[in-house]
């Protein structure tokens, strides 16, 4: 037990490298690769045939991605690319697992990395290792490796990564300073984002019901994750070879009460209803949250639809341990695409120094290459959030959920238990043993 | 040309879809029923490991449990709404055409959009079904957001949308004949004894023929609004069978397992729908058809 804690508290790129080891690959895959200038061309030969492309996002988001298909029709113009674009993340899943079953998906789909396993393990993608590695545009030195690795299934890079999002916490800066706030440093902790979080929970018109939280956070898994690491808890029992969720260890289910009594002892967070109501991002956006948990994700929706000043602070702190979980979407090239040459030189570019400019300025990605990310592509002073920095800060502190095919189910079983919890419906250590003894059979079955 | 031979024209592209989009399609689920598939492997046979996983599965039981509440809610609400508003409406009167129209319009409301509506208007603090609720200081549910109450919800819901029934009933009273009624008339019936004793029985072809339909329906058309209004919650309150299908299918690419649980869905309504006939057999239905 004493070794899998140790492996569990690991940041996810330095398991994975742990695991490659053991698996005599870590030599292969870290080879050193001189990295090119990101001003390179951006392939190495034309190409021609047909690309299709699939994407979800808003409409800033699809600019941008008619931008890159057409930056790079223009540098390949035998490649006709077929953007498809779905609005909503949900609809975009259901679409990319129909058109998988039916056997004709997108030649190029965006994939996060918690779901490239239930993908890869069944043969549904190509792996992209050798065409990056070939590559004379990108090298993965030029990755940050915590996105970089969590690509990686058995031994092999399925998807290149096209950005290192988060989980922070955005805040309405207006609120704060209506409170008298100060606003959140950089080293704040778990007592003073729950102070922080009762001085904006409010009732408003003094009718006894609360008109303002202070926090919306959904009760899930991938929330709750960072605060469990951040107590030394763990999310399963053994990273690499999970067997059942640790939720009920000593150190998760601290976390886990913390974190469900931010909805049913403080009430800063909404309850069901309310919940039911106002979603927490809807209830941010419309100025009754002060504080929102989310990843990078929402900025275009922030900077298009927020009538009030907000930036982005970092996820608090546990005695000083920090952690947060990685959100992060990679270019998947389908196993069944017909002109693969076509469609990696598609990924190589617009995941490359002329694409990911283009994407990061929407606001919605953290780009996964260094030279990118540090750039004003991304840290624009003139762009919200003014504290973009935060999320690269945080790279370090980035952990991810092991990387197993029947995650998603895992997911889905415990978020249930967990929003019985966060509602009061059971208690945190009934609604942990039922995520736990629930979960196992995905842990044990065959994707 | 003969009439046998105009009759096989016409009835053929009906023929040939069924045979291709229906037939076709559920005879593979069958198959598929009884193996593992995940759309990219051949499917393997695992004979009735499928049903022993379902029945291991804590959702599946609360799925049936779901879907035979719904059933048990809408299935006589629908019938007896469409049967309430077709003799209110059989009438030749001022504005009830417009009357008869609004009955049928959800009908005809896209399923997104009618769920999508019902959203706004079972939202627990602004709409305005509990706002009206609270105006009257009747008390306000949180709708969706409990369990209870969420079932109800999406049964309500489908009483809305009951043009079909409405229409069919609606035409069935206007068929029947002015001096039966008369005649009951004449006789000193009253409204009520006049549809006890002449109407309800005259139209009772019609009911079992909706009722027989609606239960067939009800497996399926409660997907759009719990898979958009609440995701199946809360706590899978609303997780019907067809929801949970398609999760298997298209969220766990378990094939295998959600054409399984169709084909209990399907036998579940095929013995309901035998309960029933059989029942109304029982109580002497057959020679009043």
């Amino acid at each position: 037990m004493t070794s899998t804690r140790r492996l569990d508290g690991l940041r996810g790129w330095q398991r994975w490298l742990a695991g490659l080891a053991a698996l005599g690959l870590a030599a292969c895959t870290l080879a050193p690769t001189p990295a090119p200038p990101l001003t390179a061309p951006p392939s190495e030969a034309p190409v021609a045939g047909a690309v299709s492309f699939m994407v979800f996002g808003d409409p800033a988001e699809l600019r941008a991605y008619e931008q890159v298909v057409a930056a790079f029709e223009a540098a390949q113009p035998a490649v006709d690319v077929t953007l498809i674009h779905i609005p909503g993340q949900n609809d975009y899943r259901t679409r990319l697992a129909a058109d998988f079953a039916a056997g004709d998906p997108a030649d190029v789909v965006l994939i996060n990395y918690r779901r490239v396993p239930g993908f890869a393990s069944r043969g549904l993608l190509e792996p992209l290792g050798p065409s990056l590695l070939r590559s004379r545009v990108l090298a993965p030195d030029d990755f940050y490796p915590e996105a970089y690795y969590a690509f990686y299934w058995q031994g092999e890079l399925m998807c290149v990564p096209q950005n290192v999002s988060s989980l922070v916490v955005y805040y309405n800066r207006d609120l704060f300073k209506t409170a008298g706030l100060a606003e959140p440093a950089d080293d704040w902790d778990w007592d003073a984002f729950l102070q922080t979080a009762q001085a904006l929970t409010r009732d408003l018109d003094g009718d006894g019901q609360i008109d303002q939280y202070g926090l919306g956070v959904e009760p899930e898994l991938q929330r709750l994750a960072p605060f469990l690491w951040q107590n030394g808890g763990l999310l399963t029992d053994n990273f690499n070879e999970p067997h059942q969720l640790a939720l009920t260890d000593t150190k998760s289910l601290a976390a886990l009460e913390w974190f469900v009594d931010l909805q049913l002892r403080h009430h800063v967070v909404p309850d069901a209803a309310a919940a039911q109501a106002e979603d927490s991002e809807t209830r941010f956006l419309n100025g009754r949250a002060g504080m929102y948990l989310n990843s990078r994700r929402i900025v275009p929706t922030l900077r298009e639809s927020a009538a009030f000043d907000w930036d982005v602070a970092p996820l608090p702190s546990r005695a000083g341990q920090r952690a947060t979980i990685l959100h992060a979407d990679g270019y998947c090239l389908a196993a069944t695409a017909a002109n693969k040459a076509a469609a990696w030189a598609f990924i190589e570019f617009a995941n490359g120094p002329v694409g990911q400019p283009i994407v990061a300025a929407t606001g919605r990605t953290v780009p996964s290459l260094r030279a990118v990310a540090e750039s004003a592509a991304f840290l624009d002073p003139a762009q919200k959030p003014a504290r973009s920095q935060v999320f690269l800060d945080q790279i370090e502190f980035v952990m991810i959920p092991p990387l197993i095919p029947n995650w998603a189910d895992i997911e889905e079983v415990a978020n249930a238990e967990l929003e019985r919890a966060f509602y009061g419906q059971v208690s945190a250590l009934e609604a942990a043993r039922t995520a736990g003894v629930r979960a196992a059979e995905y842990f044990e079955q065959e994707p | 040309m003969s009439w046998g031979t105009q009759a096989a024209l016409l009835l053929t592209p009906y023929l040939a879809g069924t045979l291709l989009l229906l037939l076709v399609p559920a005879l593979l689920t069958l198959a598929l029923a009884f193996t593992g598939y995940d759309t990219l492997t051949p499917p393997v046979w695992r004979g009735l490991q499928n049903f022993v996983t379902l029945a291991r599965d804590v959702r599946v039981g609360q799925a049936f449990q779901n879907t035979l509440i719904y059933v048990a809610l809408a299935v006589p609400l629908r019938v007896a709404a469409a049967l309430a508003l077709a003799l209110w409406l059989q009438g030749r009167r001022p504005g009830a055409g417009w009357v008869r129209a609004a009955v049928y319009v959800p009908s005809v409301v896209p399923p997104v959009a009618y769920a999508l509506a019902g959203l706004w208007l079972l939202n627990p603090l602004y709409g305005p079904v509990n706002l009206a609720l609270g105006a009257l200081g009747l008390p306000a549910p949180a709708w969706l957001a409990e369990a209870g109450p969420a079932r109800v919800a999406v049964a309500l819901l489908a009483v809305f949308q009951i043009g079909e029934g409405f229409v069919v009933l609606l035409a069935a009273r206007r068929g029947l004949s002015p001096e039966v009624l008369a005649a009951a008339t004449v006789d000193g019936a009253g409204a009520w004894a006049t549809f006890r004793y002449i109407v309800r029985p005259l139209l009772q072809p019609w009911l079992v023929l909706l009722t027989l339909r609606d239960v067939a329906l009800s497996f399926q058309n409660a997907f759009a609004a719990a898979y958009l209004m609440t995701g199946g919650g809360p706590y899978y309150a609303t997780l019907f069978l067809p929801l949970l299908a398609h999760e298997e299918a298209f969220g766990g690419f378990r094939y295998g397992e959600a054409a399984a649980l169709m084909l209990a869905a399907l036998v579940t309504a095929a013995a309901l729908i035998a309960v029933f006939w059989a029942l109304w057999r029982g109580w002497g239905g057959a020679e009043e058809w």
